[in-house]
């Protein structure tokens, strides 16, 4: 019975025919907004299920970004340190940054001050229960305790369990290989910040943080094995000649890169207290110096480029010249009538002194403007000198300057000028950033590319029958100019006090690395039959750092049998004559050691 | 009619089933998700501790590669001294080298 009335029942619905319902009309309206809601709610979960939908088939089948994508956008690779590295050019690592712990205590929160400070005290080197008694006494809510602690270290203070102290994360500044960079890199202060170098110029990009993936830090120009042997071979001359001081750069001479810069005394920047006191100065950017002779090469290469004075010229340098209250002579003088080539071989002061007269004040200015002498050097770092030249510049200081006196410039303002005289005649500003194979240089066009292969030339001569014989390397055609300029000390030129100098460039037929080197009040010895002039000392150095840089970037050895000889009666002619060692320096009136 | 009734019947049970079936399914693939977060999170620490050895590895890297050690080094081990720049020649030059005496030509 019961099955009956279902099926019947089941019947009458679905018999049901909705079009003979009739529904009274004010429920027909509330059926009809219930349809339409439930229509409504139903499309708008199919729509929100569709969306579902595709965005699901959009990140199986076409969106996923890939994996390495992904972990670099990870927030959980963000950099180590806070501050960047530095790397050279071959991205050795040169300064970087160490996570470590530091400790510090809340002072109100030491139950035993006592007690910490004995235990400390104990068990941390450079802190003694005094300094932590005196610290926690101080009060406040903060004290650092002790910075930068080895992990034993912390484990050790861990284990005290002492109240009142905790550690907080830090980072200290490393420099792996310690003095060698010295005063390039700078340092940097207690709480990370630069304080010298370059670690100061660009501290901003250093301590600024990057977007995850990006390369971050600085790629310096400066080869860690050419510093090297730089800082190696000044060394072994300073202390040979028992020398206050030395300096030395190396210098690309196509783009400018300075790929070695040394100076000393230095430091090491892993204790920047040794910095304090001379050790910090930089004497190849911010020391200026009169540099005596090599400032002939600029002169010689001004009167030829401005054309006031022909390569087949020649002066007569018997006589010294008198001007006013001062005498200009010769250190060895030839006492004779010399070619310009030869002016410069012998490194005469008469001749180059009248050449600058022909070429005039204002023309000489203008040349050593161009080759950057007036300015302090265009370099990154902040430790850079100004150069010191006469207000007034007339006819005795443009006499004195020809040869290197009356002018005073850094190391480095020479180095980049010898640069601009071999390599073509274009001026780029030195740079310590390592540059871009793609990016555009700066440059500036000084010389005449014809007065550029007459200077490497003469530059060549020089080393092959002149002052600078200590510097040829066999095979590597050195050219390059002595220096020897007495200091200033007090109102006067000191005959004891020197510095002598060489700068160098090889190969000098297509020139890529120039060299100089500064060695400040040397002293003579017996090897050098007394002298400490350039030729003796620094030209010496300037082969030893040219030969372990040509071996060590492989250059081959050139057949040199083309440069013997030259004939007589070419203006590049050099008359084969003794040249006896000149008495030792005995000058009076003003500063005229040059050799 | 009766067909129908039993269709819906055995839709009724088939959705519960596939109902059941997603729960537990879903059930499990949190678990899942739950476990992979975990490796992850330990990942990134591990990460993190091997990126911060990498570091310090790289500034022990560079203070090993200090020139003059290697230089020392070279000398007392291998009886490396500085290359004297004479000594150099290209391929062809390599006949110039002399033979040592007593080696056979």
């Amino acid at each position: 019975m019961s099955k009956n009335t279902a099926s019947e029942q089941a019947i009458l619905f679905d018999s049901l025919d909705p079009d003979r319902i009739r529904v009274e009309s004010a429920r027909k309206l509330a059926l009809e907004t219930g349809r339409t809601r439930l229509l409504v709610t139903g499309v708008v979960l199919c729509l929100a299920f569709a969306a579902l939908a595709v965005r699901l088939a959009e990140l199986t089948a076409f969106g996923i970004p890939p994996g390495v994508r992904l972990a670099s956008l990870s927030p959980h690779n963000k950099p180590i340190t806070a501050r960047a590295d530095i790397r050279d050019r071959n991205a050795m690592l040169i300064a970087t940054s160490l996570p470590t712990r530091s400790l510090f205590a809340d002072p109100r929160d030491v139950m035993d001050i006592e007690e910490a400070a004995l235990k400390l005290g104990a068990l941390l080197p450079n802190l003694s229960a005094e300094d932590v008694r005196h610290k926690l006494a101080l009060g406040g809510r903060f004290q650092w305790i002790a910075r930068n602690l080895t992990p034993t270290q912390v484990y050790a203070v861990n284990r005290l369990g002492l109240p009142g102290f905790s550690f907080r994360d830090g980072e200290r500044r490393v420099y792996p290989f310690g003095p060698i960079f010295a005063h390039v890199l700078g340092y940097t202060d207690v709480d990370g910040r630069g304080i010298a170098g370059v670690e100061r110029a660009f501290d901003e990009k250093l301590s600024e943080p990057v977007a995850p993936g990006e390369t971050r830090g600085i790629d310096l120009a400066l080869d860690l094995r050419f510093q090297t042997i730089l800082r190696e071979e000044l060394a072994a001359a300073q202390q040979r000649f028992s020398a206050v001081g030395a300096a030395g750069v190396v210098i690309d001479a196509k783009t400018g890169e300075v790929l070695a810069m040394a100076s000393l005394p230095d430091f090491n920047p892993n204790e920047p207290e040794q910095a304090l006191g001379k050790n910090g100065f930089n004497r190849a950017t911010k020391g200026v110096y009169e540099m005596g002779s090599t400032f002939k090469l600029f002169s010689t290469a001004t009167a030829l480029d401005s054309g006031a004075v022909s390569i087949a010229d020649g002066y007569d340098t018997s006589e010294p010249i008198k001007a006013a209250r001062f005498t200009i002579n010769d250190f060895h003088g030839k006492k004779r009538w010399l070619s310009v080539p030869e002016i410069l071989v012998y490194s005469s002061n008469i001749g180059t002194a009248k050449m600058a007269l022909e070429v005039g004040a204002k023309k000489q200015k203008e040349y050593m403007r161009r080759f950057g002498m007036l300015s302090p050097a265009a370099i990154e770092i902040p430790e850079v000198g100004h150069p010191l030249y006469p207000e007034r510049w007339g006819e005795i200081s443009t006499m004195t300057i020809s040869y290197g006196h009356g002018i005073a410039v850094s190391p480095l303002h020479v180095a980049s000028g010898v640069a601009t005289l071999v390599n073509g005649g274009v001026m780029h500003p030195p740079s310590i950033l390592k540059r871009d194979a793609n990016s555009l240089i700066v440059e500036e066009r000084v010389l005449a590319p014809k007065t550029s292969a007459t200077m490497r030339a003469l530059m060549r001569l020089v080393v092959r029958f002149g002052t600078g014989k200590n510097a040829d390397v066999k095979g590597y055609r050195v050219g390059g100019k002595t220096g020897t300029a007495e200091k200033q000390v007090g109102g006067g030129y000191s005959e004891d006090a020197l510095v002598s100098s060489f700068v160098g460039a090889f190969p000098m037929n297509d020139p890529r690395y120039v060299v100089l080197v500064v060695i400040d009040e040397p002293k003579g010895i017996k090897s050098s039959f007394g002298f400490a002039t350039g030729g003796w000392v620094a030209a010496p150095a300037v082969k030893s750092i040219v030969g372990r840089i040509a071996a060590l970037t492989g250059m081959l050895p050139q057949d040199v049998s083309d440069e013997e000889p030259i004939k007589p009666g070419t203006p590049f002619y050099i008359p084969a004559r003794a040249t006896q060692p000149a008495p030792k320096i005995a000058l009076g009136g003003i500063a005229r050691a040059a050799h | 009619m009766k067909s129908k009734i039993g269709l819906m019947r055995h839709t009724t049970v088939l959705f519960l089933l596939l109902a059941g079936g997603i729960s537990v399914l879903l059930f499990s693939v949190k678990y899942q998700v739950q476990d992979l977060e975990e490796d992850r999170v330990s990942l990134i620490q591990e990460i993190k501790s091997e990126r911060r050895a990498i570091h310090v590895l790289k500034a022990e890297w560079s203070y090993l590669n200090n020139p003059a050690r290697i230089g020392a080094l070279a000398e007392k081990h291998l009886g490396f001294g500085k290359t004297d720049p004479e000594k150099m020649f290209d391929v062809d030059g390599v006949e110039a080298i002399p033979f040592r005496k007593g080696v056979a030509e």
